[in-house]
């Protein structure tokens, strides 16, 4: 998203909600600072209408950082340029896939980029 | 010019968005109480031996012989992937109108293209590629040609590539001639016969009517398919819904119910889920239809079946003096000793809240100072369905409730229903192989 810039200060305009206080004594100093909680939706999410959840059971993704029930962010509107990684449709069935820089006789049908991947620590 | 947007089999196709093995396999989808087929994609309806709308036990077998793969319906998704189309189409013109849940009017009025079936290309091409579901694209002057464009864009799907426009005088000349006067959006089952009967049989002969035989004959609603199919725009566009007439409900048990409570209960969560639609909506219902049958297709029970409607007091939107209402009603027409399948209530007379008008003993309540209903949608709108409900719901809903068996995911909007995908490499041939 772009920012509007006036003088030295960049004011992200779409993150501004201006919020009464609640405080019953004084003044809140922060009052005029307040922005909303990050929404993890608005940030990791480009296009909502194209982006599709999906879970990963199995380890044989571990060489791109993709392990047993990870959960992917999936943005189909975007292109598919060398080296990002996707999810395909190969054969009737769903596989990752770095995308090669040649378009090597394209045996893969392009299902989504792959935009994050949510892994849980435990 | 006007494009109809129409998803190709729709339901179908959601379903195979997530399932790439069933990709070109065929595809059906069963009504909301897996009773009979509703939609079927392409190669489904190749299979000419499956009749669409009959009863899903006495096609089973023949659906299983073809490896035919059927779903339960699955309208939380279908719902989802609707709403993304629509947004999709959004972005390519401010006027769209949402006609039904796969198809819709976008108006290129303003619009700058540079040729106008490249821009159909286009939105096709941006609607797959961002949800993955196929559509066909009319564009034509007019809705009825539009929608006429659109039959001719999948008919001729492998020449046209799903994309067609009426954009000259000579093409619109050979839809007309090509389409029957059966095909024409808007002319019924009963004014094609008449038509027919006086030798109209295709969308061109209907044109060469003359206009006072048409307005006699059909009245004005019939006029305006004329002119619009002469190229003459004249059916409004219209961004906002038609405020509803009616809101119901009706759904199979799970296993047929004999017992009134149960029955009772059913009813009294129904009549919850349609007041919740009402309140949001700010209206009010002024008459509450209530009905109860068996099982029609059961040779072995005994056939009942009855229907009650009674005007409220004062219209209303209130969950629980309509739940009242329906159990009063429901008492008046269960009889003993059937075993029922269905109870189904609808509310009509709909009205805005503040249009209720008082009686001689009451005041029209103040629909938006009612905390109390406030704060029941508040609280399940935050915490999911059914969180608070009034107890004459009861909680036996596991023991009525139908169960859909063949139910894919609800993958867009559950957390825990999401897209499984086995971990698979992709095994990419090196240059030079």
């Amino acid at each position: 998203m772009k920012t509007l810039s006036s003088g030295k200060i960049g004011k992200i305009k779409s993150r501004h909600s201006p919020e009464v206080s609640r405080q019953t004594g004084f003044p809140s100093a922060a009052t005029h600072y307040a922005e909303p909680s990050i929404d993890l939706q608005k940030e990791l999410v480009f296009n909502q209408d194209a982006t599709f959840f999906v879970r990963i059971e199995g380890d044989e993704l571990e060489e791109f950082d993709i392990k047993d029930s990870d959960v992917l962010i999936i943005d189909r509107s975007l292109s598919a340029v060398p080296n990002r990684l996707a999810l395909v449709v190969q054969d009737g069935e769903f596989k990752v896939l770095r995308i090669p820089k040649k378009n090597v006789d394209s045996e893969f049908i392009l299902w989504g980029v792959i935009t994050y991947i949510i892994h849980y620590t435990q | 010019m006007i494009a109809l947007v129409d998803c190709n089999s729709f339901y179908a196709s959601c379903e195979q968005v997530f399932r790439p093995d069933l990709w070109g396999t065929p595809v059906v989808v069963l009504s909301n109480n897996d009773g009979c087929v509703i939609a079927a994609n392409k190669e489904a309806k190749d299979l000419s031996e499956i009749p669409m709308f009959e009863p899903v036990f006495k096609i089973k077998k023949q659906l299983t012989a073809h490896n035919v793969t059927f779903f339960s319906s699955n309208y939380t998704l279908y719902g989802e992937m609707s709403q993304r189309v629509m947004n999709v189409l959004e972005t390519f013109s401010p006027k769209v109108e949402i006609y039904s849940i796969d198809e819709a009017f976008v108006d290129f009025e303003g619009i700058k293209y540079t040729s106008l079936e490249s821009y159909g290309h286009c939105i096709k091409e941006t609607v797959y590629r961002h949800t993955g579901l196929p559509v066909g694209v009319g564009i034509a002057p007019t809705k009825v040609l539009a929608k006429l464009a659109n039959k001719i864009s999948k008919k001729y799907a492998h020449i046209n590539n799903n994309v067609f426009c009426i954009d000259t005088e000579e093409k619109r000349i050979k839809a007309i001639k090509w389409a029957k006067i059966k095909d024409v959006w808007g002319i019924g089952s009963k004014h094609t016969k008449r038509l027919q009967n006086i030798g109209v049989f295709t969308a061109y002969e209907f044109t060469q009517l003359p206009e006072e035989w048409v307005r006699k004959n059909m009245t004005v609603v019939g006029l305006r398919i004329w002119h619009e199919l002469k190229g003459v725009s004249c059916i409004e566009f219209k961004t906002l819904p038609k405020p509803k007439k009616g809101i119901g409900t009706a759904k199979s048990f799970g296993k047929k119910l004999e017992d009134l409570g149960m029955i009772m209960e059913a009813c009294s969560y129904y009549i919850s889920e349609v007041t919740e639609l009402l309140r949001a909506q700010k209206s009010c219902a002024t008459y509450l239809q209530v009905f109860l049958h068996t099982n029609y297709f059961s040779d072995r029970d005994k056939q009942y079946s009855k229907s009650i409607t009674i005007t409220l007091a004062m219209p209303t939107c209130d969950t629980f003096v309509l739940i009242y209402e329906a159990r009063k009603a429901l008492e008046l027409i269960y009889k003993p000793g059937y075993r029922y399948k269905k109870v189904g209530v609808c509310l009509s007379g709909i009205i805005p809240q503040e249009y209720v008008q008082g009686n001689l003993f009451h005041t029209p309540p103040k629909w938006n100072k009612n905390e109390l209903l406030k704060t029941f949608d508040a609280i399940n709108r935050k915490y999911g369905k059914s969180t608070v409900f009034s107890a004459l719901v009861g909680t036996r809903i596991k023991e009525w409730e139908l169960i859909k068996e063949d139910r894919s995911p609800r993958y867009t909007t559950q957390w825990k229903e999401l897209l499984k995908i086995k971990a698979k490499k992709s095994l990419q041939k090196t240059e030079g192989f």
